[in-house]
């Protein structure tokens, strides 16, 4: 019987991967990047190949696990747009057209290599389903699967550096195996009240072959905001959450 | 000489380095928000129409001046504005256009919006003054649009003008099947002197729309009281069936529409029945980032297409009538007509919409080429409508677009004023 234990001991020594839980992992990937409910402003930057840019200024806030709202704060052209999404639903209210119409996560409404799902991403945790983790010198690889068909990518790959437990670099692809985009996180900041996560992600892919989207962030932090927030008729008044 | 040069080369190597490292810095701090905010826009457009002589609608407008081809230059400036103080805010959008044409000089100031907001949590808001409400979800027409102006299905993302009205808005949150639940009653008040373009005046107009988050739908129920118009109801939703297909549709029931049908001597009968228009579409985009947006839309109130040759018989008489003997009169009672249902951008039954656009194809950015095509389901005419939207510069959109109208004698389209028209206009956001 002891032999038998200390077998097992030995093997499960041997082979500590199968003491990871991959969707632990993921959830606490999920609270280091953000708290549960934040508010934070973002600079979206589209680079093109031959280096002229195309800058966004978002504030977003989000509430729980799937509620998020972004605001256009700039360029001009598109200040006042905000976008909402609850779960699998997204809206994107143009105050010219007056109306919030429904999109999808795989449109995006800033052009470029980010999409509506990247702009108002939920947890990773809601959406995705560890199927499997590797271990790497200084990374985890999580596998991910989506949960619903909704999800804007089929599966991820997402290395997750083990001192941090943040993401370093994560690969998206289509149900078809297709590469999409590949997201490299950098520069780890402190925001403060705890918050310590990349302050950079930048993004490529194939299909558009030399062109480059970043995404930098600044004031993240822990907010508590009212249910109502997060509704159609709330869109035109987003600008009134910030202080 | 030569250390000249390093010099400069090593200036140019620290400000490019210094451009590197300042490439990805971002503080929010210069964002923070502040009481009192202005933006603005300047359009400037220019459209060339080369005339249709043969449509009911030329000889309508043009009888007395016949030309071919119409320039028209336009330069529309559009502020606006928002001071908050507390709970209060007060919004601003203003409509200052002046357009020079080859038939003459025309210009226009208004305020498309001027009103007051009182927010005293994020569940309740309180509108006073002019405000443009949009209700459905139909993209080139609203049946359900019921307290507001009527949409150009060409341009149907042009701001629009308001009307002056006093409106609450409710929201309520909620955990299950039924997410989010908001009331919005309207009061739109009507006399000779306000709102008189909304309908007939001395009326206190009540309207309401009900707002339900059901099951990941959206659903709408709207209603508006008889006054300035006649009694209507109407209900609209909207739905994503996948990540990147949604459907939405729009029915409205209003009662009391009165219809004025003329035959071509000009002799007028007016019917009164309860009329429904209905409108069912979808909006799809593929993985190559193609957006289809299809809608078919029943007019109600439409005009069927013998009714439209009783029109377009009433015009030709009234044209061959100027012709011969100079007098307008026939013409002129047209002209009346065509104020109403008859002169309204798609006044016959059976519409359909459909619009392409690529986003950014062939890797170029900011780059939309899309067309458009709206089609007359009863006589088959139609319009088609290519275009190309650059965005690439900042605070810059560029659109140059043709429309192409086709459809023969005694059809919607082919009796239009215009058998083409080219349109080239830049917007600068300030």
């Amino acid at each position: 019987m002891i032999k038998r234990l200390l077998t097992l001991f030995l093997i499960a020594l041997a082979f500590p991967a199968w003491a990871i839980d991959g969707n632990e992992l993921l959830r606490k990937v999920d609270r280091n990047l953000e708290p549960e409910s934040y508010e934070m402003y973002r600079k979206l930057i589209n680079i093109e190949p031959n280096g002229s840019k195309k800058e966004f200024v978002l504030y977003s806030v989000k509430k729980g696990r799937d509620k998020v709202v972004a605001l256009f704060l700039a360029p001009s052209s598109d200040k006042g747009r905000a976008t909402l999404r609850l779960g699998d639903n997204m809206w994107l209210y143009i105050p010219s057209v007056g109306k919030p119409v429904r999109i999808t996560s795989l449109q995006s409404v800033v052009g470029g290599v980010f999409n509506n799902a990247d702009i108002l991403r939920i947890d990773y945790a809601t959406e995705y389903n560890a199927e499997k983790v590797d271990e790497e010198k200084d990374a985890y690889v999580l596998s991910l699967k989506a949960r619903t068909g909704e999800v804007a990518y089929d599966r991820l790959k997402m290395w997750v550096d083990r001192k941090t437990v943040l993401p370093v670099m994560i690969e998206a692809y289509a149900a078809s195996g297709l590469l999409i985009k590949t997201l490299h996180f950098r520069d780890i900041k402190d925001f403060g009240g705890g918050i310590r996560r990349p302050a950079t992600v930048e993004t490529d892919s194939p299909l558009y072959k030399g062109y480059k989207s970043v995404m930098l962030y600044s004031q993240l932090k822990k907010t508590s905001l009212a249910d109502e927030v997060f509704t159609l008729n709330y869109l035109p008044r987003v600008e009134d959450l910030r202080k | 000489m030569l250390s000249r040069a390093f010099a400069i080369c090593f200036l140019a190597l620290v400000a490019a380095g210094a451009r590197g490292a300042e490439e990805f810095a971002f503080d929010a701090a210069e964002f923070s928000r502040k009481p009192l905010e202005f933006g603005s826009y300047v359009e400037l457009r220019h459209d060339q129409f080369r005339l249709n002589p043969d449509g009911a609608f030329y000889k309508l407008n043009f009888f007395s001046q016949p030309r071919s081809v119409l320039n028209r230059s336009t330069a529309i400036l559009k502020p606006s504005g928002k001071f908050s103080a507390g709970i209060a805010t007060f919004n601003f959008r203003a409509h200052v256009e002046r357009q020079v044409s080859s038939t003459g000089n025309d210009q226009a100031n208004r305020f498309e919006e001027f009103s007051l907001s009182l927010k005293p949590h994020a569940g309740f808001t309180l509108d006073a003054g002019k405000v443009a409400m949009k209700w459905g979800k139909g993209y080139a027409w609203n049946p359900v649009g019921f307290v507001e102006r009527a949409k150009d299905p060409n341009d149907p993302e042009l701001a629009r003008e308001g009307f002056t009205l006093l409106s609450a808005d409710f929201i309520r949150n909620l955990d299950g099947p039924l997410q989010t639940v908001a009331f919005t009653p309207v009061l739109v008040p009507v006399t000779s002197d306000l709102n008189n373009s909304f309908g007939a005046p001395d009326h206190v107009n009540v309207a309401a729309k009900l707002y339900l988050l059901y099951r990941d739908t959206d659903i709408d129920f709207m209603f508006l009281s008889n006054g300035s118009r006649t009694r209507r109801y109407g209900a609209d939703f909207s739905r994503n069936l996948s990540s990147n297909l949604e459907i939405h549709g729009e029915w409205a029931r209003i009662e009391d529409a009165q219809r004025p049908v003329t035959n071509a001597a000009g002799a007028v009968t007016t019917t009164t029945s309860t009329v429904h228009s209905y409108l069912l579409g979808l909006r799809y985009l593929s993985e190559r980032d193609t957006t289809t947006i299809l809608e078919y839309y029943r007019n109600g109130s439409g005009y069927t297409g013998d009714e439209m040759r009783g029109f377009y018989g009433l015009v030709n008489n009234g044209y061959a009538q100027f012709q011969n003997t100079a007098n307008p009169s026939l013409l002129q009672r047209a002209l009346a007509l065509s104020q109403g249902g008859y002169g309204s951008p798609n006044s016959g039954r059976d519409y359909l919409y459909l619009r392409i656009s690529q986003k950014e194809p062939f890797d170029m950015l900011y780059f939309t080429p899309a067309v458009t095509l709206i089609s007359n389901l009863g006589d088959r005419s139609f319009s088609v409508t290519p275009e190309l939207l650059y965005t690439g510069i900042t605070n810059v959109e560029l659109r140059l677009r043709a429309l192409f109208l086709a459809g023969g004698a005694n059809t919607d389209f082919g009796e239009k004023q215009n058998s083409r028209r080219l349109e080239l206009m830049a917007r600068i956001y300030f």
